[in-house]
């Protein structure tokens, strides 16, 4: 299987020079990389421009409804523990009116891949600001409140107890396939930031300036050391590469073995047998 | 739940001469947050379930759900009990200053008992009536320095006096509270000696019961009813978050459905709860979720999801009493609106309604079987006046199969959502399944399931989607009840839980008949109009202040001249009210 193999016949209607089309293109590597079978794949979304990204794949994929990707792909997780199940969003759906979803989704530790294509803007709404929208810009809309600063969504994830965490940038197109790949493979709930631009809503040279703000996690980083995890997601830098990544042997004190539904039970019609489960 | 078998003295055999047997008798028991008034009233119902009566109780919190006041009614007989009955015949009351919540829920009549604290040396209030025996009472309460301390469990007390008013073997109480305390000897001890030390205090006067038949039947609640009708409907994976009255759905889910291979999931809020079951199903996975009219309220744009992309879900609603918050351990009936009405854009979606706890068993397995079969939305309508009563019932035998959905095969042909299909239904893929990838899709979709804003596809999908309405309309034709004679004159035409009222109301009132829809929302209204032929009056009684039902039916058929008889929920109706209401509304 190649990763074009992994795309459906739709054609993206993103703005050209979108970051989305980086991770599109990183992810289907990324399967392809994984020789994911695409009817043991589900790709599931909320809304905004990035949640279109699962009608481009071909997989079970389903574009749900503003801010609530995650709920669903718990449940599916739950039900069809054999399905490996990505979600795709925006930071207004994830950070903003998803967001109370995200640590449960994170506590329960189902085996999905939660990957947030970020670019600090409601783009399908034209413009208006999101939660990781910098200071500057809300100020120029006129919007700021005397202390309406960003959320930090990786420091966020990490506080909730998050089993990897990693950040990539679209436009670094190796990386986002290696780094999807190594959150894929990650048996637990895996978190991964894109730094993706708005072509439209944002000048190049704001793009730009995010680009290089970016730095590669340090040769021989520890990505076991929580501390250090921790210190990797403050300050105005971006540091790309896996922050944190726990032993997913060792559950946090007290977590139970994930119950599912299908190993106990087959559904009707899933044609799917237990050898088939996908190869770590 | 084993079943110990007693021998057991007939009830009769304690009768004083002269004293009639009641063939079916109210209790009325009456205390303080922490006084086990429930549980007391789950020993005597368990006790009349193994003798072979049948019964039903009732209970009633303060509005903040734990503490405070509590009462509890219960009615034990010799035939199914679906009503709460009208006339006390045994009051119990632990504390005096408690009763004043419960104004209407009490009323004694000349031969009641009446039990009470032997240190509350007030007056019964003039609104419970007067019965003409002399009061027993009892120092159930340890009062030292004028302050009441710990002592014995005044339930168990309370529970060796009413044995001995019913003529019932203490055997059978000992075996009960065996039952409930086993697992902890000192408790036990401890219970048991207080049921003692009360047995031997000077009797009580009696009121005695016919006796059952001695093939011992069972008790469940409305929300154990639900929740095991679900499972034999096919219920594998159930997501929810506690809500008064509907939590004990998800508690018994949690202990019963890994039984059958399922799963069960405390979500984050009620958006989560839905959106988890739409995951479940979307992977092939029958689900469920249960919730009160808040969270209905949230479940709002997921059940438009769940009818758009087409993936089956039950959704119970046990109706409480209000909006917002409102009075969340009282019964109401209007969420019909909400059922049938709520969400934006047009879809197709059925809305069952519960009678009582022996239909929740029935009214799940049809739910299921529309959700399953017709891959959309049904809400099923319980209220807290069902949810939280304990009805005692003949055992269940259900051998049914669960009901199918129609699933796709490789090879098979139409797309996803192909607008052909027989009744609007399209075979459902299920992931796994090689070549039969998809998008399922919230926005309006292509047959294949690929977004569009094109109007004529937006025509021909909703055209699709609401065919299967227009089948379930023809399948659920038949999905009412009616009681009473066909050609009595008056007609009252009722939903949901009035099932109970009614049933008592024609017993004693020949000249009514009863229509009683299980299907709301597409509503039998073929039936109705057939039913209501020839009727000299009619009325529709609900609980619900705008009259939801008498509005709905108003937009559906040629309603003239027939009557709204409602009032807002709180306390169900009983006969007395309802002949005022219906004397009222005539006139």
């Amino acid at each position: 299987m190649k990763a074009k193999d992994y795309r459906s016949p739709l054609e993206p209607v993103w703005c050209t020079g979108c970051g989305d089309y980086g991770v599109l293109k990183g992810l289907t590597q990324a399967l392809a990389d994984l020789e994911i079978p695409p009817e043991r794949l589900a790709v599931i979304s909320g809304i905004g421009c990035s949640s279109r990204l699962p009608g481009y794949t071909r997989s079970y994929s389903f574009n749900s409804i503003h801010g609530r990707a995650l709920p669903i792909a718990t449940g599916l997780k739950l039900a069809r523990p054999e399905i490996t199940t990505i979600v795709i969003g925006g930071d207004g759906d994830g950070f903003s009116i998803g967001l109370g979803h995200l640590p449960h989704a994170i506590r329960r530790n189902p085996d999905v891949t939660y990957a947030v294509l970020d670019n600090g803007i409601y783009g399908l709404t034209k413009g208006q600001s999101s939660p990781t929208t910098e200071v500057d810009f809300k100020r120029s809309r006129g919007l700021a409140g005397p202390d309406e600063r960003p959320l930090n969504p990786v420091l966020l994830v990490l506080s909730s107890g998050c089993g990897f965490v990693a950040r990539t940038h679209a436009g670094n197109l190796p990386h986002v396939r290696e780094t999807m790949r190594a959150a894929i493979r990650y048996p637990g709930f895996s978190f991964v930031h894109v730094l993706a631009g708005c072509a439209t809503f944002q000048t190049p040279s704001y793009a730009q300036e995010i680009y290089e703000r970016c730095d590669m996690l340090p040769e021989g980083y520890d990505p076991t050391d929580f501390a250090k995890a921790v210190e990797a997601t403050r300050g105005e830098r971006f540091q790309l590469g896996v922050i944190y990544r726990r032993d997913p042997e060792a559950l946090p004190e007290g977590a139970l073995e994930p119950a599912g539904v299908a190993g106990i039970w087959q559904p009707r019609g899933g044609g799917v047998s237990e050898d088939a489960a996908h190869e770590e | 739940m084993s079943q110990t078998p007693l021998s057991t003295t007939p009830a009769s055999a304690a009768v004083p001469r002269g004293l009639a047997e009641s063939h079916s008798l109210v209790m009325a028991l009456v205390g303080s947050g922490g006084d086990g008034v429930a549980l007391l009233g789950d020993l005597m119902l368990r006790m009349a379930a193994q003798q072979g009566l049948y019964g039903m109780m009732v209970q009633s919190y303060g509005p903040q759900i734990r503490g405070g006041e509590s009462a509890v009614i219960l009615r034990i007989g010799r035939q199914e009990t679906v009503y709460e009955g009208d006339r006390t015949d045994i009051f119990l009351c632990f504390r005096l200053a408690d009763l004043k919540r419960f104004q209407g829920a009490v009323r004694l009549h000349p031969q009641s008992v009446v039990i009470q604290e032997e240190s509350d040396t007030g007056d019964l209030p003039e609104w419970i009536g007067r019965s003409d025996r002399e009061t027993y009472r009892y120092p159930f309460a340890k009062i030292e320095n004028g302050i009441e301390v710990p002592g014995d469990p005044k339930n168990m007390l309370a529970l060796a006096l009413l044995c001995r008013v019913l003529g019932w073997p203490a055997a059978l109480a000992r075996e009960a509270i065996g039952h409930r305390f086993g697992s902890r000897p000192d408790v036990l001890g401890r219970n048991l000696a207080a049921f003692d030390r009360a047995l031997a205090a000077a009797p009580p006067p009696p009121f005695p019961i016919a006796p059952g038949t001695g093939r011992s039947l069972f008790a469940e609640t409305g929300n154990e009813a639900i929740a095991r009708g679900a499972i034999t409907a096919g219920l594998r994976f159930f997501a929810g978050y506690p809500i008064t009255p509907s939590s004990e759905i998800m508690e018994t889910l949690i202990d019963e459905l890994p039984l059958a291979g399922g799963c069960v999931v405390q979500a984050e809020d009620e958006i989560a709860a839905l959106g988890m079951v739409l995951g479940a199903s979307f992977g092939g996975v029958p689900g469920m979720t249960a919730t009160s009219g808040p969270g209905l309220s949230l479940m709002t744009e997921m059940t438009g999801l769940s009818s758009m992309a087409e993936l089956p879900a039950v959704i119970v609603d046990c109706q409480r009493a209000g909006p917002a918050t409102g009075m969340p351990s009282r019964t109401e009936q209007a969420d019909l609106y909400h059922a049938v009405f709520a969400g934006h854009g047009d879809f197709p979606r059925a809305v069952l309604g519960v009678f009582d706890v022996v239909h929740a068993r029935e009214v799940m397995y049809k739910a299921f079987t529309l959700s399953e079969r017709y891959q959309l939305p049904v809400l099923v309508l319980s209220d807290a006046y069902i949810a939280q009563r304990r009805q005692i019932r003949a055992p269940v035998e259900d051998s049914r199969v669960p009901p199918e959905r129609l699933v796709w095969k490789p090879g098979m042909g139409p797309a996803r959502f192909d607008v052909g299909g027989e009744h609007g239904v399209t075979p459902f893929r299920v992931p796994g399944n090689p070549e039969g990838t998809y998008l399922a899709a919230g926005i309006e979709h292509t047959q294949e399931g690929y977004p569009t804003a094109d109007g004529t596809i937006h025509q021909q999908m909703n055209a699709k989607r609401f065919r299967k309405l227009e089948a379930i309309a023809r399948d659920t034709k038949d999905w009412f009840r009616t009681l009473g004679a066909p050609h009595a004159p008056r007609g009252i035409i009722a939903w949901g839980s009035q099932y109970g009222l009614m049933k008592e109301w024609v017993a004693g009132h020949p000249e009514y008949r009863v229509f009683l829809p299980e299907i709301l929302h597409p509503f039998p209204i073929a039936a109705l109009d057939a039913w209501r032929k020839n009727l000299e009056s009619a009325a529709v009684v609900e609980m619900s202040y705008q009259g939801q039902l008498h509005r709905t039916l108003a937009g559906l058929t040629d309603l003239s001249g027939v009557v709204s008889v409602t009032r807002s929920g709180g306390t169900p109706m009983k006969q007395a009210e309802l002949e005022r209401l219906l004397d009222e509304r005539r006139s």
